[in-house]
């Protein structure tokens, strides 16, 4: 027992606090799972669930994103789950912990079938295809309005669980759960999984990757399913929280915010969009508490984008990152800036200049 | 002395890719850099072209963006360290790059006729389309072709013919005979050492050692991003430990 408790320890040193970043993401989320004993203010909480579902949100885009495939058609995803989960839950009464799954897989077959066109075209004229995806869905939803309910959307959800505190440890979790497999899935040091490698080579080098005996066909239409399914469950999420399924999430403008707080976090990492949303997402409501915010906090939140961009082209996170940690130029150990020498090689991290 | 670099230094992130370079070329000379991959030649070109500058304020912000780069660059007197790429292209030190780099969805013809950018008169313009035909007969011939589709011997002679067009008067050529066949490069060889008779100064850097050492009038001969030794051909074969160690003869 105490050598159990004692590797634990030892485990948690090495893993975690010696490697800033993870300190950062591991304080984040114990403090989300703290912030009820501090307030249970509703409007607080509605507004954390938010943010969370829209981070399983952007992650999910990311995720996509790390094959080099921008989609501009994300909310396609969020809104057939969405659309689906409210279906079964209304039409069966089946509670949410099943209809959030099966809107998952719902979108993954739907991102099967999205990622079909991608498998013939690439960069610009993918994501003009993909702009088109939530478009045609919106189309077939006001086509019969009797059964999606049409421009007001269905009602008549049930709750996501009992109350505000339980919708808010839910998801939190959720998102915690999911951001890490998400986060594994695209990881090209991982240990374990080898899809993060694969990913990484087809957006650097499609031709290359099929050189090196990846089925790319196949890995691709991975991306869409994972994808599909991550973004499902946030809008499965999403309308048993509102609990309301309407087409208003499946506006243009919704799926763009995807790859703007995704960008703005650091492309390509997860927790980068992660943080992204974290950041942009109080902003933008922040700013609807005055009066002048309604109108401008776009423009607002657009400028500060522009700016922090200009200064950190590879996003927030990754220029956070690139200052306080370091990586071991012999053993490719990450280590805190302020160290000089490598804590597992002891090789020097910085090197002096030969004169 | 036209081209005078003083202690040239170059780190990406925290390696050295240049150390401390300095050298220089008299106004007419043909020059050579000669040394084994990873040298340092081509970013010691790039440096002198502007574009590690260029990349260090285009990454800046980035993971890559950590580029250091110090020392002089006084071409004609002038310091060419803090103008940008394009400032120095319009003093007349023009970089032909590796393998060419033609833009590869235009012609021969609009190819130099980009090159020509710089000169307003139109006049001049044609007159050196035609003596630029005139060194390179080959250009003539496909001139409406686009040159994606050259061969790289080609390519580098139209690049060669590009760096004309913008009445260049000191070419920085790198690794002309890359990949080349034999017999094209017999052919390079002697355009070169043509443009060279135009009096234009010619700084290029090589690995084929003998093509270099029969064409330039000096070398330098790098290692590791330093310039180990300078000379001419015979003194630096003649030195034994250079020979073994550095041109691998």
């Amino acid at each position: 027992m105490i050598d159990y408790i004692r590797w634990v320890y030892q485990w948690f040193k090495g893993e975690i606090l010696a490697i800033p970043g993870r300190v950062i993401a591991v304080v984040f989320f114990t403090f989300l799972l703290l912030l009820p004993l501090i307030t249970t203010s509703p409007s607080t909480l509605r507004f954390l669930i938010m943010a969370c579902i829209f981070a399983i949100f952007a992650a999910s885009w990311d995720l996509l994103a790390v094959t080099g495939q921008v989609s501009l058609g994300h909310a396609l995803f969020f809104g057939s789950a969405g659309y689906t989960a409210a279906l079964i839950n209304i039409h069966f009464g089946l509670p949410a912990w099943i209809t959030i799954p099966l809107g998952g897989l719902s979108a993954v077959v739907v991102g099967l079938l999205a990622g079909i066109p991608a498998l013939r075209l690439r960069g610009f004229y993918l994501s003009l295809v993909t702009l088109a995806y939530p478009v045609i869905l919106t189309g077939i939803i006001f086509v019969f309005p009797d059964f999606f309910g049409g421009e007001m959307g269905l009602i008549g959800i049930s709750r996501l669980s009992g109350s505000r505190v339980g919708d808010y440890y839910t998801v939190v979790l959720i998102m915690a759960f999911s951001g890490f497999i998400m986060w594994k899935l695209s990881d090209a040091g991982s240990k374990v999984l080898r899809t993060g490698v694969v990913f990484h080579a087809i957006r650097e080098d499609e031709i290359a990757a099929r050189n090196s005996g990846i089925n790319t066909v196949r890995y691709k239409l991975m991306a869409y399913a994972f994808s599909g399914f991550f973004g499902g469950v946030a809008g499965g999420l999403y309308i048993h929280f509102i609990r309301i399924a309407g087409p208003s999430s499946l506006e243009v403008f919704f799926s763009v915010q995807a790859l703007l707080w995704a960008v703005f976090g650091g492309m390509g990492t997860i927790y980068g969009a992660i943080v992204g949303v974290f950041i942009l997402f109080p902003l933008t409501e922040y700013l609807r508490i005055y009066e002048w915010g309604e109108a401008l906090r776009f423009v607002i939140v657009s400028l500060v984008l522009i700016f922090i961009l200009l200064f950190m082209p590879e996003g927030i996170s990754v220029w956070v990152l690139d200052k306080i940690e370091i990586r071991c130029r012999r053993c490719k150990v990450v280590n805190i800036a302020t160290r000089r020498n490598c804590r597992t090689c002891r090789a020097p991290l910085r090197l002096e200049r030969e004169k | 002395m036209y081209l005078e670099v003083n202690g040239i230094t170059v780190l990406y992130d925290r390696a050295m890719v240049l150390n401390d370079v300095s050298f220089h070329v008299d106004k007419g000379e043909l020059v050579s850099l000669v040394g084994p991959n990873g040298a340092g030649k081509s970013t010691l070109l790039r440096a002198l072209a502007g574009l590690i500058r260029w990349e260090k304020d285009t990454l800046k912000g980035t993971t890559l963006g950590k580029i250091t780069l110090e020392g002089s660059v006084l071409f004609g007197g002038e310091e060419m360290m803090r103008l940008p790429s394009h400032d120095i292209a319009k003093r007349g030190l023009i970089l032909c790059p590796e393998r060419g780099r033609p833009f590869r969805e235009m012609t021969v013809l609009e190819n130099l006729e980009a090159g020509a950018y710089l000169v307003k008169d139109k006049g001049v313009v044609k007159e050196t389309i035609d003596r630029v035909y005139g060194l390179f007969p080959v250009l003539d011939k496909r001139r409406g072709q686009v040159s994606g589709t050259l061969s790289g011997g080609e390519r580098t002679m139209l690049s060669i013919a590009r760096a004309l067009m913008s009445q260049a008067r000191f070419l920085l050529i790198d690794e002309p005979s890359v990949g080349l066949a034999p017999l094209v490069k017999e052919d390079l060889f002697s355009r070169i050492n043509q443009v060279h008779g135009m009096g234009i100064t010619i700084l290029l850097s090589e690995q084929d050692i003998g093509f270099a050492f029969d064409l330039a009038t000096r070398n330098y001969v790098m290692s590791r991003g330093k310039v180990i030794a300078e000379g001419r051909a015979d003194d630096l074969l003649a030195d034994e430990l250079i020979r073994k160690t550095y041109l691998g003869l």
